[in-house]
């Protein structure tokens, strides 16, 4: 469970932006499991608080300033599968995107980041897909 | 598989642009240390890292990280060239 010690207040760091559109896709790398998103879940609330609360919170990035490609090359490629819910998705399913960190990174708020809550989360990621730019980076790899 | 030396979720970002976790997620945390190159992630997705900085925060040290291009089987690979006789 996160720790008591004083954590980073997120409110006031919180970038001055609307939420995605409605339409805006979201990337996360995979793949995931309920127990791995509570693990980060848990990580996230350990350093950092939202209204003197602990956060629970799971990173997505939101396709807002360049093409899905582009992220994904910059940085997505060491993931061989990847989830790609839109803004909508997660809203309907009762998930608070935060803007935080540097644009287009968003927290997806959790309240408790219990089992159910939890496995809603998994069900509002949608099932992973393989990622188009996995592998695609500047190391050099001889043929064959 | 992986088998890293901290783990962490590459999703995470801060402020700083760096991916970050904690110290005490490290398998040797006397290893991490500004400069030093690891391999962060989980068992099913891993990256080779460059350790940026370490701060206390909370009940902890947060580490950030810096994502090296690549995936962690080039750097074999590449290490594997360099020393073939």
């Amino acid at each position: 469970m996160p720790g008591t010690s004083e954590r980073i207040e997120e409110r006031t760091r919180l970038r001055g932006e609307p939420p995605p559109a409605s339409a805006a896709l979201l990337v996360r790398g995979g793949p995931d499991s309920a127990e791995k998103l509570r693990r980060h879940a848990e990580r996230t609330a350990r350093a950092w608080a939202l209204d003197g609360k602990p956060l629970f919170g799971i990173s997505v990035f939101a396709v807002l300033d360049v093409p899905l490609d582009d992220l994904l090359r910059r940085r997505f490629t060491s993931f061989r599968v990847i989830y790609l819910p839109t803004a909508d998705r997660l809203v309907r399913h009762e998930f608070e995107l935060l803007p935080t960190g540097q644009r287009p990174h968003f927290t997806i708020r959790l309240q408790r980041a219990d089992d159910s809550e939890v496995e809603r989360l998994l069900t509002a990621l949608g099932a992973a897909q393989p990622n188009p730019q996995y592998a695609r980076s500047v190391v050099w790899r001889e043929e064959g | 598989m992986y088998r890293v030396d901290i783990n962490a979720d590459l999703n995470d970002e801060d402020e700083t642009g760096y991916v970050w976790t904690f110290l005490d997620e490290a398998r040797e945390p006397g290893q991490i240390k500004p400069g030093a190159i690891i391999v962060a992630g989980d068992e099913d997705a891993a990256a080779v890292c460059e350790v940026i900085d370490l701060t206390p925060a909370s009940d902890g040290t947060i580490v950030h990280l810096r994502l090296l291009p690549g995936l962690v089987e080039d750097y074999q690979a590449l290490v594997e060239r360099a020393l073939a006789s």
